[in-house]
């Protein structure tokens, strides 16, 4: 458990879009000025016919990426999630209302642009994609499951949001082996008296709670759901049964995001207690992403507090 | 401003008065639309019924292929009457549907959407049509086809910032297989143009970034084709500013800010035309 080595979500991100571009010529990547800083820039270097960059746009770039997908092309419109918001109205008016098979991957979501502070943090972007109509919501939990996870998003038909970090990418998923389907969710550490599920990076927590909550003789699963929508009612549905109590973790206000995703599954198949741990807050400026998230209480402790007091 | 001018084929006098009667009578149904729903855009559908017709009729060129054929985006989409009216006189639209504009059994939906035959872009949300209508003119030269695309505009639309980034976006990559048409009526939701932001510069901002720009009377059939004509022929982006009237032919409420009026004064007005 917990082996690997940290690596960066965005350097994942930007190597397997070369990769897939090597494949398959009608993927388009499109970025509002942010190439370099999302590493989408490396599929320039490669491929500069099949790169745009649109500039400081982002309600222009959902756009251009809906009309190019008309045409038959396979659109990935990249940008930092919280800018990606100020065209949510494009996406949901253009994109999903056309059903257009645009792929939105976005970088420094949650905590993750930890300098630049709270304007740069979305804490948000999960709940207001979700709601969309046809839109689907993807969060990787890591590196090793960007490069598992892109093909498999790439050659899905239809709307379909993507969030990922910067940097910071602890090892979760690097040693396990599973074929990445939308729509599954994945048992990271089996466990009865309790599950905790979530999605993102701070599913590392979620494993090191776990850990710790072993020692004091209680049994917790660990699941990722890296499908918000469609989620994997079946899985979240056996878990509720088999375990009986609930803990969900997120980078994301815990309003609207990937807690109340499950929650909403749980209530509507098999109720169970639950807690929700996650933000509640705009973030501020730190040195690092880890520092906000112990700052925020998006940690092993607080998972540990959460799992300790369904158990009371 | 240029002012387009025909040096290709000149368009008989029978086929213009062909356009014309066609036009009038997309006129009147979008007029007689209101008996059956007294909430759509009257006045402004008024405004496009030629620019409409004379794209639709003479200029947009067919195909499977979505990279060689021409596109119309109605980026005005609450405009969406007058395009319905005209895809009726194509034949793409029943007579019957135009009567069931939205109906909740009705195909024709309150503003324009994809899944109504002839209709390109689903829209209603202002300043949306330009930067789609760039990403449709890019991917079609990217696929090496032949295909054009027209996107009209309000004016009063052009207070949103997307098309601020659409325009210069659209010179970057120096696009001639694109012409937007920008309406001029003068009129938005509220009050006239000039109330609520300056539009008079515009054509200059247009020239400014990078774009030809042309002029014409958006209710004159031929001055349109002529024009559009000219501006297909231009190696950059065209913009083709066209003078035209709220609610043009409806005299009730012709040249003001009202979208309709009451089914019994349409109704006189249509027994007396």
């Amino acid at each position: 458990m917990l082996q690997g080595s940290f690596s960066s979500i965005r350097e994942a991100f930007g190597r397997t879009l070369v990769k897939l571009g090597e494949a398959d010529k009608d993927i388009i990547v499109i970025t509002a000025d942010v190439g370099d800083s999302s590493r989408a820039s490396y599929y320039k270097e490669k491929f500069p016919d099949r790169y745009f960059n649109v500039g400081i746009s982002e309600q222009d770039m959902v756009n251009f990426g809906a009309g190019l997908s008309a045409v038959g092309k396979k659109p990935v419109v990249v940008g930092f999630a919280m800018f990606l918001m100020r065209a949510w109205e494009q996406m949901r008016n253009s994109i999903g209302r056309m059903n257009l098979n645009v792929k939105v991957f976005v970088t420094h979501s949650g905590y993750s642009d930890s300098g630049d502070g709270s304007s740069h943090q979305a804490l948000e972007d999960i709940a207001l994609m979700r709601v969309i109509p046809n839109f689907k919501v993807v969060i990787p939990a890591d590196a090793a499951e960007v490069e598992r996870s892109m093909p498999v998003v790439l050659n899905d038909k239809g709307p379909l949001y993507y969030r990922m970090g910067r940097d910071y990418s602890p090892p979760i998923t690097s040693t396990i082996d599973y074929k990445f389907e939308i729509g599954k969710a994945y048992t990271l550490r089996d466990g009865d008296d309790l599950t905790i599920m979530g999605a993102g990076v701070v599913l590392w927590d979620a494993l090191k709670a776990a850990e710790e909550l072993e020692k004091m003789g209680i049994s917790a699963a660990v699941v990722n759901v890296p499908s918000i929508k469609p989620i994997d009612k079946s899985t979240i549905e056996y878990l509720a049964r088999k375990t009986g109590r609930i803990v969900t973790v997120e980078e994301h206000n815990v309003m609207g995001g990937v807690g109340s995703a499950i929650a909403e599954t749980v209530v509507s198949t098999y109720p169970v207690p639950m807690r929700f741990v996650g933000a509640t807050t705009y973030g501020r400026s730190a040195r690092s992403q880890r520092e906000l998230l112990d700052y925020y209480g998006i940690t092993q402790k607080t998972i540990v507090n959460a799992a300790l007091e369904l158990m009371k | 401003m240029e002012k387009g001018g025909s040096d290709g084929i000149p368009i008989s006098i029978e086929e213009i008065n062909k356009l014309k009667e066609m036009a009038n009578r997309a006129r009147k149904n979008v007029i007689k639309m209101q008996f059956y729903d007294q909430s759509i855009h009257v006045g402004s559908s008024l405004s496009s019924i030629e620019i409409l017709t004379a794209l639709e009729m003479k200029v947009l060129r067919e195909s499977q292929d979505p990279a060689n054929r021409d596109w119309l985006i109605l980026s005005k989409g609450h405009a969406a009457p007058a395009l319905y009216a005209v895809l009726h006189e194509k034949g793409l639209i029943q007579e019957e549907e135009l009567w069931k504009i939205q109906d909740i059994s009705g195909l024709l939906q309150g503003h324009p959407e994809t899944f109504i035959p002839g209709v390109d872009m689903s829209t209603g949300s202002l300043g949306q049509g330009l930067s789609f209508g760039i990403g449709v003119a890019t991917g079609i030269r990217m696929a090496k086809g032949t295909g054009r695309v027209f996107v009209i505009m309000g004016d009063g639309e052009q207070d949103e910032g997307e098309i601020w980034e659409a325009m210069t976006h659209a010179v970057a990559r120096n696009l001639d297989n694109l012409v937007a048409i920008i309406e001029v009526n003068g009129f938005q939701l509220d009050e006239s143009t000039k109330d609520v932001k300056p539009k008079e510069f515009l054509p200059e901002v247009w020239r400014a970034v990078g774009w030809r720009v042309f002029h014409c009377d958006g209710h004159d059939i031929s001055s349109v084709l002529s024009t559009v004509e000219e501006a297909v022929k231009s190696k950059r982006p065209a913009v083709i500013f066209a003078d035209t009237k709220r609610g043009k032919g409806f005299t009730p409420i012709e040249n003001t800010k009202r979208q309709r009026v009451v089914p019994d004064v349409a109704r006189q007005f249509l027994l007396n035309t």
